[in-house]
């Protein structure tokens, strides 16, 4: 075998009925949607069957989908736009967050608070769970916004978004939530209790790059961050990726049909994945086991190997997987995703590693991962021993 | 093809990419690595994260070119425990330390050569000008490099000895200048890029700046005292002793009849003691934290000795060792050893080891 890709949930291979899509895009909508010609038109007409395939998909609105360049754009977006607007109020904004974001939903929530705006954290357990008094006491102070995710992107736990939606609902307390990885991996439940703001990208789900979606329950919830030509309704100006949304909506229809076979077919891969690291690494940790998990994730953690090493160790054999987020790589401190479910203190000596599965993922990638990883893992402890004394 | 496979230590210069072009054509299977060891910019706390390094991108667009793998390895908190911190407390302790030997016996030699022999490496190559090859007995040994004008054999004295086999210096035939056409010659983006000089974890040349930021608020090293001469009378004062290295002449002040040269730091009394050129000179030393790679040579043999880089070789008469303290008696004087350089022990070409200058034993010591 010359390559096991175990990193979908860094980015997912294009998947060739998209491919497709895009290429009839191509041809048939070459101008720009905002000519008044026939190509303009014609572009226009691609755009608009786009979004509204989409917000068919997720039975919303397609005036609420609006197409933005990936997901860090999205989670920036509804955050800062959201403190934009209550900033415009007179309105000092409060975001509520967890400690377990992805680092775009985090850092654009530190950004809020230099621009003069708060931030708390609602506390997690390691099963993703939340104590309603603490998160309604969170809510009590009139937040301008909730950011949760729904499946976490390094350990792949599920996060309880229909809880939050439910109790700030009561108190007209709008939600965002990064659903990056949960679309296509687990059913995104009763469209009628969706967060107010809903964050999509499209190369997580075999659909291209720099392509997503903020779908956007009221508009005036917002403030633009950009400002031009008034495209997607002054929200994300710009000439608009006409082939990427035609690829993005062809993503999200693949997707959402196969989820309930593909969900499970996923599952039953990671499990023996997950049993095959277990039997050969008896002292391996695993994350996220505590509580619900999508099915695309594993997350382990190798006791003493305290160094950023197994994912590169793991190239040299041809196993393509991650520490953690791709966001972070490079970044000295350990990841702020597993301090935040388990404490400071659980990260310290221990290598994190991050395998996720998708569409390519066949069983007998994941039943060679196993034996590759242990002998990597093998070598690197006894490569690391003098330091670990 | 060879199934060694060598982890290149590529700093994003001409002679590590080299280095790491040379080995490939060998047919090794070549890794290269770069060693992110510390942040550059001062970044908002909560975007701290990767540094847009120069070195970091040219090594990898050297990499992309010959095609090889290329990893970022994260060596911050060693090199600073090891490298930053030591260089602090040393001039803390009135003494000049080499930061570039502590980097490759502590960081390069080590936390990098481990983290590749975790990537399965058999082998570790560096951009030295120094050659590697058998001894007298067979053994694996390091010898200068042929280029006299580049050799950095000096620098490489605290090498564990186990890891001399797995060592690969494919500069050391070379010159700079036979190094320069090759990486040329390859299209390779570092090939004209100027040498480096300063010490890399001090940007802006002044390492001053870096203690006032490291060390604690009022430390002795940085507060006024006195400048005396050799039989103890004030001569002038200094905004901290660890401006000053032994052998210096500037920044002394004018006024004097003679040229003044600093002779001793005494940081128990924030003194640094100045005098004449002829007082800089020593006949013996002592030398501790030693290393060697080859077993301690026996009280007795002539080596050679370098105390600071591109210094010509001085022969020496190992002496004994009390307490990990060796003494070298020197065939002629030698001027400014200066304590917590490096003094690294030659037998001819062949590096023996060496340690850290303790302090030097003078004919006529300055007076207390």
């Amino acid at each position: 075998m010359d390559e096991i890709y175990l990193d979908h949930a860094a980015a997912t291979p294009l998947r060739p009925r998209v491919r497709q899509a895009m290429a009839r895009a191509e041809e048939r909508a070459g101008g720009n949607p905002s000519g008044v010609h026939r190509r303009g038109r014609e572009a226009r007409r691609t755009l608009d069957a786009a979004r509204t395939r989409i917000g068919e998909l997720l039975e919303v609105s397609p005036r609420s989908v609006f197409f933005v360049r990936g997901g860090t754009e999205s989670n920036n977006l509804a955050i800062l736009g959201r403190a934009d607007r209550v900033r415009r109020d007179g309105t000092r904004p409060l975001l509520l967050t967890t400690a377990v974001e992805h680092s775009s939903v985090r850092e654009a929530v530190a950004q809020g608070t230099e621009d003069g705006g708060e931030a708390e954290v609602l506390p997690l357990d390691p099963s993703g769970r939340t104590e309603p008094s603490a998160l309604n006491g969170l809510l009590a102070r009139g937040p301008a916004l909730i950011s949760i995710q729904q499946v976490n992107h390094e350990t792949g736990t599920v996060l309880p978004v229909a809880q939050v939606v439910r109790a700030a609902r009561e108190r007209g307390i709008p939600v965002h939530s990064d659903m990056v990885q949960a679309m296509g991996r687990i059913a995104l439940g009763d469209p009628d209790s969706l967060p107010d703001l809903v964050s999509f990208s499209a190369h997580k789900l075999g659909g291209p790059r720099s392509m997503g979606a903020l779908i956007v329950r009221d508009r005036d919830l917002l403030a633009p961050r950009l400002f031009g030509g008034g495209q997607e309704d002054g929200l994300r100006p710009g000439t608009e990726d006409v082939v990427g949304a035609a690829g993005f909506a062809a993503a999200v229809e693949m997707v959402l049909s196969e989820l309930p076979e593909e969900g499970g077919r996923l599952e039953r891969l990671r499990n023996e994945l997950e049993e095959g690291l277990r039997e050969r690494i008896p002292d391996l940790i695993v994350h996220g086991v505590e509580g619900p998990r999508a099915p695309h994730i594993l997350n382990v953690g190798v006791p003493g190997l305290s160094l950023d090493l197994l994912p590169r160790a793991l190239d040299m054999e041809g196993l393509a997987a991650s520490a953690g987020s791709a966001c972070r790589s490079g970044s000295t401190t350990m990841s702020p995703v597993l301090s935040g479910f388990y404490g400071e203190a659980h990260a310290v000596g221990v290598a994190p590693l991050r395998l996720s599965l998708g569409w390519t993922t066949t069983s007998d990638e994941v039943r060679w991962a196993p034996e590759v990883i242990a002998r990597v893992v093998a070598r690197a402890r006894r490569a690391l021993e003098p330091d670990t004394s | 093809m060879s199934d060694k496979r060598i982890l290149v230590a590529m700093s994003g210069g001409v002679d590590s990419s080299v280095t790491a072009a040379l080995l490939k054509e060998e047919g090794h299977q070549v890794i290269g690595a770069t060693m992110k060891t510390f942040c550059y910019q001062e970044t908002p706390a909560h975007s701290r994260t990767c540094c847009g390094l120069d070195g970091i991108m040219d090594a990898r667009n050297v990499a992309e070119r010959l095609d090889i793998p290329h990893y970022v390895f994260d060596v911050e908190e060693e090199f600073t425990r090891d490298v930053i911190d030591d260089f602090v407390e040393e001039y803390g302790r009135g003494r000049t330390p080499n930061p570039c030997v502590r980097c490759n016996s502590r960081t390069k030699f080590g936390d990098l050569l481990r983290r590749g022999r975790a990537l399965g490496c058999d082998g570790i190559a560096t951009g030295h000008y120094v050659r590697s090859g058998p001894g007298p007995r067979g053994n694996a040994s390091l010898f200068r490099g042929l280029d006299r004008e580049k050799d950095q054999a000096y620098f490489l004295w605290g090498l564990a000895p186990e890891l001399l086999p797995m060592l690969h210096f494919p500069l050391g035939g070379l010159t700079k200048d036979q190094v320069r056409e090759r990486a040329r010659a390859l299209e390779l983006v570092t090939a004209d890029k100027p040498e480096s000089q300063e010490i890399c974890f001090v940007p802006t040349g002044d390492y001053r700046d870096l203690l006032k930021k490291r060390m604690k608020p009022r430390h002795p090293a940085l507060e006024p005292g006195q400048i005396v001469d050799l039989h103890g009378t004030q001569v002038g004062e200094h905004d901290g002793y660890a401006g000053f290295t032994v052998g210096q002449r500037k920044g002394l002040g004018g006024g004097f009849s003679e040229p003044q040269y600093v002779i001793e730091i005494r940081p128990d009394r924030r003194e640094v003691v100045v005098g004449p050129r002829e007082a800089l000179e020593s006949t013996a030393l002592a030398v501790n934290d030693l290393n060697w790679l080859h077993g301690s040579p026996n009280p007795g043999t002539g080596v050679q000795i370098q105390i600071r880089h591109r210094a010509a070789p001085a022969p020496a008469v190992v002496g004994t060792t009390e307490d990990g303290v060796l003494t070298l008696e020197l065939a002629r004087p030698e001027r400014a050893v200066t304590p917590g350089q490096s003094c690294a022990v030659f037998d001819g070409d062949r590096l023996l080891g060496g340690g850290r200058i303790l302090h030097a034993l003078r004919p006529h010591p300055a007076s207390p």
